[in-house]
């Protein structure tokens, strides 16, 4: 954080405020629309698949992301628990207190918006649920080099994907072993993610860097091209393995089980755990940054 | 939406319409269906078979859908549900051969399929298993033209046993049949017989 000079008190700061207004309405979006590349994927999909049944799932599933938009409904009844990734520009200035500013907008929000959320949060020691909960919303946070704004991404993260995430330490893995194994984090979740999903793989680190960069790696739009080229051909051959599988839509047969495989790693240690994540087929994803003026920028 | 036309079935489904389908076919529902995504709700349904009570909504020889809702109390006495959505079903594989069998279902269903011993229940009383979109809301929720029944209101809102009426709520796809067809158990063990060959083809292409 950067304490203001009296010179740069003239400068409007990003507020408490902002964060808080931002964060909620980042989260009530997700709930409504399904991301443009998630859509143009689905469509792509419906083009190519062979199988009748497949096709006519994929149809339902754009219908129901057009519904969802045209009605300003929520496209699944699971709106989730509040998940936030929030970058920091290193030369980012601020006043007040943005962590709380986060917790405060999702409470004011699930007092007010339409229609009204289930109890999704989880007390995962009596099983109770309810609005609010210990670390809720579940927020990670980064700090970027060169930047003055402060970005908020929401990704709300329900049971019916967040199920069958998983991880798994191996010691000096070859990229087959490391293949292997998300094959069988693959087959692990079957028809049961509501596919075709966006998987996220995480590779070396530690424990906790490896499920942060499999999750962060679903944040990463469709169609985009991995700039580490071992990673972009990692991707490319790990995506027709998962839809040589045959799932299909909904698991219940066809050529599309997953849109998109995005791979990232850390350097590590010779331990290397890789995690892998999914995102369901509605892929709710959202993302604004505020500026140094305090405009506010909404990427999608 | 430019979809063919499905068939549509009277529910509760009668067990000959039931024992008509077959694994992989597109139907949209008509009448009525009780719901419910709790899993506490399924362990009270159990405890009522077990001590020979009927649950607060009777589902004999009718459905019971992993779908969850939002249900509330209107301002003229009534109720309504706002929205509803399949739940994972699998996570009710241990309990569903007892509910199946002890109230002779007809349908069930949700998303993501029942395992082996669920799929030798259904064969046994002539019930199938219905597949509905995940993330489907917009379209389910639009179907449903009343609600006849909440029970076990003490739970939160989705654990609730519901009873809906529908019109043509759907497509959904028969995930298993009477017959003991099963799409979930077919496909994956076709992908466990694809598997070595998709890894070859990963070490091939990863040579290349």
């Amino acid at each position: 954080m950067t304490f203001l000079g009296k010179e740069s008190l003239s400068a409007m700061p990003i507020t408490q405020d902002a964060v808080k207004t931002l964060s909620a309405q980042l989260y009530d979006w997700s709930l409504r629309r399904v991301p443009d590349d998630t859509k143009d994927a689905l469509r792509r999909a419906r083009a190519t698949e062979t199988h009748e049944g497949a096709q006519r799932v994929l149809e339902i599933m754009l219908g129901s992301a057009l519904r969802a938009e045209q009605t300003d409904r929520f496209v699944c009844s699971d709106a989730g628990v509040p998940v936030f990734r929030v970058t920091i520009g290193a030369q980012a200035r601020w006043e007040g207190d943005i962590k709380a500013a986060i917790t405060e907008g999702f409470s004011e929000l699930v007092g007010r918006i339409q229609p009204p959320l289930l109890k999704h949060v989880t007390n995962p020691l009596t099983n109770e649920r309810g609005y609010q909960g210990k670390d809720m919303p579940l927020v990670t946070w980064e700090v970027e080099s060169g930047a003055d704004w402060i970005e908020i991404a929401c990704q709300p993260k329900a049971l019916g994907s967040g199920r069958w995430a998983q991880a798994e330490t191996f010691s000096f893995p070859s990229l087959a072993d490391i293949e292997a194994y998300v094959m069988r984090a693959v087959m692990t979740a079957g028809s049961q993610h509501c596919p075709p999903v966006i998987i996220g793989v995480g590779i070396g680190g530690s424990f906790d860097v490896a499920a942060k960069i499999a999750s962060k790696a679903t944040y990463r739009a469709i169609g985009s091209t991995n700039p580490e080229p071992v990673l972009a051909a990692m991707e490319e051959r790990l995506l027709r393995a998962v839809n040589a599988t045959g799932f299909g839509p909904m698991g219940t047969g066809g050529d599309t089980t997953a849109l998109a495989v995005h791979v990232d790693y850390s350097a590590g240690h010779g331990y290397t755990p890789v995690a892998v994540c999914f995102n369901c087929w509605i892929n709710r994803r959202t993302r604004a940054r505020i500026h140094a003026d305090g405009s506010v920028e909404r990427m999608e | 939406m430019n979809l063919p036309e499905y068939r549509r079935i009277r529910m509760p489904m009668t067990r000959e319409d039931a024992r008509s389908l077959r694994a992989g076919d597109m139907i949209l529902l008509d009448g009525e269906i009780t719901i419910t995504a709790g899993l506490p709700t399924h362990h009270r349904i159990l405890a009522c078979a077990d001590e020979g009570r009927d649950p607060p909504i009777d589902i004999r020889k009718g459905s019971l859908l992993h779908l969850g809702s939002y249900s509330q109390d209107t301002a003229d006495g009534g109720l309504e549900v706002l929205y509803m959505n399949p739940t994972t079903s699998t996570r009710f594989n241990p309990i569903m051969p007892r509910l199946i069998r002890h109230f002779g279902l007809t349908a069930v269903g949700g998303k993501g399929g029942l395992d082996a011993a669920c799929r030798e229940a259904m064969q046994e009383v002539g019930c199938v298993y219905l597949s509905f979109l995940g993330g489907g809301a917009p379209l389910h929720s639009g179907a449903i033209t009343g609600v006849k029944a909440v029970a076990w209101n003490d739970l939160v809102a989705h654990y609730r046993l519901v009873r809906l009426s529908v019109n043509g709520l759907g497509p959904v796809t028969v995930g298993i049949d009477a017959h003991g067809n099963s799409l979930f158990e077919t496909l994956s063990a076709q992908a466990q017989d694809r598997m070595p060959e998709i890894l070859a083809q990963l070490d091939r292409d990863r040579a290349s």
